[in-house]
């Protein structure tokens, strides 16, 4: 099998990506990467693949509502949530219509972070998910709690788990939030890149990576 | 035995039961035994590889050993041996592995076997991060033209293939999750 992730975007190299890979998008602030990850998530779960979502920002209520907002029938079994902003310390939940949402006292605590996502992933499983997507939103609010050497080796063990769990992985980086080396060490620890960029009203984007050749740039 | 012989000490009150880890583990490993957690902590050093060690002790507790070797940052894998399946969540606790009396010779073997296979990750993971910073140095100084006939820079990615190969290879790709939680626990304190 093979993972289609096209739908917000329409490449080639998205159209059927191997299990296993693990995607940055990247792009600067405001060019709509947090929304481009959750659609490339949604369009998996209409298929009824799994979906974990681990977010720094947002709080585990509102990243589900959201969510439902794309999902029409969501089934919210084959959801879960790695709420990273450390409120409430490490615990977690069922909410009323299923989802698994875990708890983790900070961006930076990647123990934490670790079982949330084992905890997901087989949560996921045992409702049936033979496949997932995993959304990381973001990787720069984490590069404030860890140095990038940590969040490197971080994407690198979670990259290695996802290729066993036969998943596939978006994670997301604003890449005015940081310097050029940090941003040329983490794209190392991935399969692939969607790099956006925005001019004034238009936003455009490009594939790298995941089939040889830089995409050319698509309006989306 | 040779100086790369892997160390394993095993720290068990009942000398019968050490005795017995001992027979099971010397073909492959430098055994060394400690008969307390006191002596326990003289016998550990930078040397250490693996140690077992036992949960309930007169004197020095299990427990109180694993606070002390972390709080020494020695880097050795740390298996606890307890007499009865442990009522906590082991993925919280500090330990790399554990282990319930009565253990098997293979149980033994298997566990020590896979936090030696740990460490080499880790240390894996090291060079290649060390070159994953260089690689990103050199392609932000020099242009495409003069990295495609720089040799340092062939080598280095050259290098870095063969550490994702070797990566990949270890531990079964982090197929377990012990094995993700506890790689995860070492980068969260890297000292430990």
């Amino acid at each position: 099998m093979s993972y289609d992730l096209t739908g917000p975007l329409d490449f080639d190299a998205l159209g059927s990506v191997r299990p296993g890979s693990n995607i940055l998008i990247s792009g600067p602030a405001m060019a709509g990467r947090s929304d481009l990850a959750f659609s490339m998530l949604a369009g998996g779960s209409r298929e009824g693949e799994g979906a974990i979502v681990m977010t720094t920002g947002d709080p585990a209520d509102d990243v589900l509502a959201d969510y439902r907002n794309r999902v029409e029938n969501l089934d919210e079994s084959r959801v879960a949530v790695v709420d990273c902003r450390g409120e409430g310390g490490r615990d977690s939940e069922h909410t009323p219509d299923g989802a698994y949402v875990h708890h983790v006292s900070s961006p930076g605590d990647l123990t934490g972070i670790g079982i949330g996502i084992t905890r997901g992933i087989e949560t996921l499983t045992d409702s049936g998910a033979t496949a997932g997507r995993f959304a990381l939103d973001s990787l720069s609010t984490m590069l404030t709690y860890t140095d990038r050497k940590t969040a490197f080796q971080f994407c690198h063990v979670l990259s290695s788990r996802f290729d066993s769990a036969g998943y596939v992985g978006l994670f997301t980086i604003d890449t005015e939030a940081h310097d050029e080396q940090t941003v040329q060490v983490i794209k190392q620890a991935f399969d692939g890149m969607v790099e956006i960029s925005s001019d004034g009203g238009s936003r455009q984007a490009r594939v790298l990576g995941l089939d040889g050749q830089p995409t050319d740039w698509q309006e989306f | 035995m040779s100086d790369d012989t892997p160390v394993v000490i095993i720290v068990e009150d009942e000398p019968d039961v050490a005795e017995t880890y001992r027979l099971w583990l010397e073909s492959d490993y430098e055994v060394r035994m400690a008969h307390s957690g006191d002596e326990g902590l003289d016998e550990l050093d930078e040397s250490a590889d693996v140690v077992l060690l036992d949960r309930m002790m007169p004197g020095l507790s299990g427990d109180e050993v694993l606070a002390r070797i972390r709080e020494r940052g020695l880097g050795c894998r740390v298996a606890m041996v307890t007499a009865v399946e442990p009522d906590f969540d082991i993925l919280e606790m500090g330990f790399d592995a554990y282990l319930c009396k009565p253990i098997k010779s293979e149980q033994l073997v298997e566990t020590v076997e896979n936090l030696l296979e740990r460490s080499d990750y880790d240390d894996l993971l090291q060079e290649h991060y060390s070159l994953v910073e260089k690689r990103a140095t050199l392609e932000a100084a020099k242009s495409n033209a003069e990295l495609a006939d720089n040799d340092e820079y062939l080598a280095t990615k050259e290098r870095l293939k063969e550490l994702q190969d070797d990566l990949s290879e270890t531990l079964g790709g982090i197929e377990s999750d012990e094995d993700f939680i506890a790689t995860l626990r070492g980068l969260d304190d890297p000292e430990g």
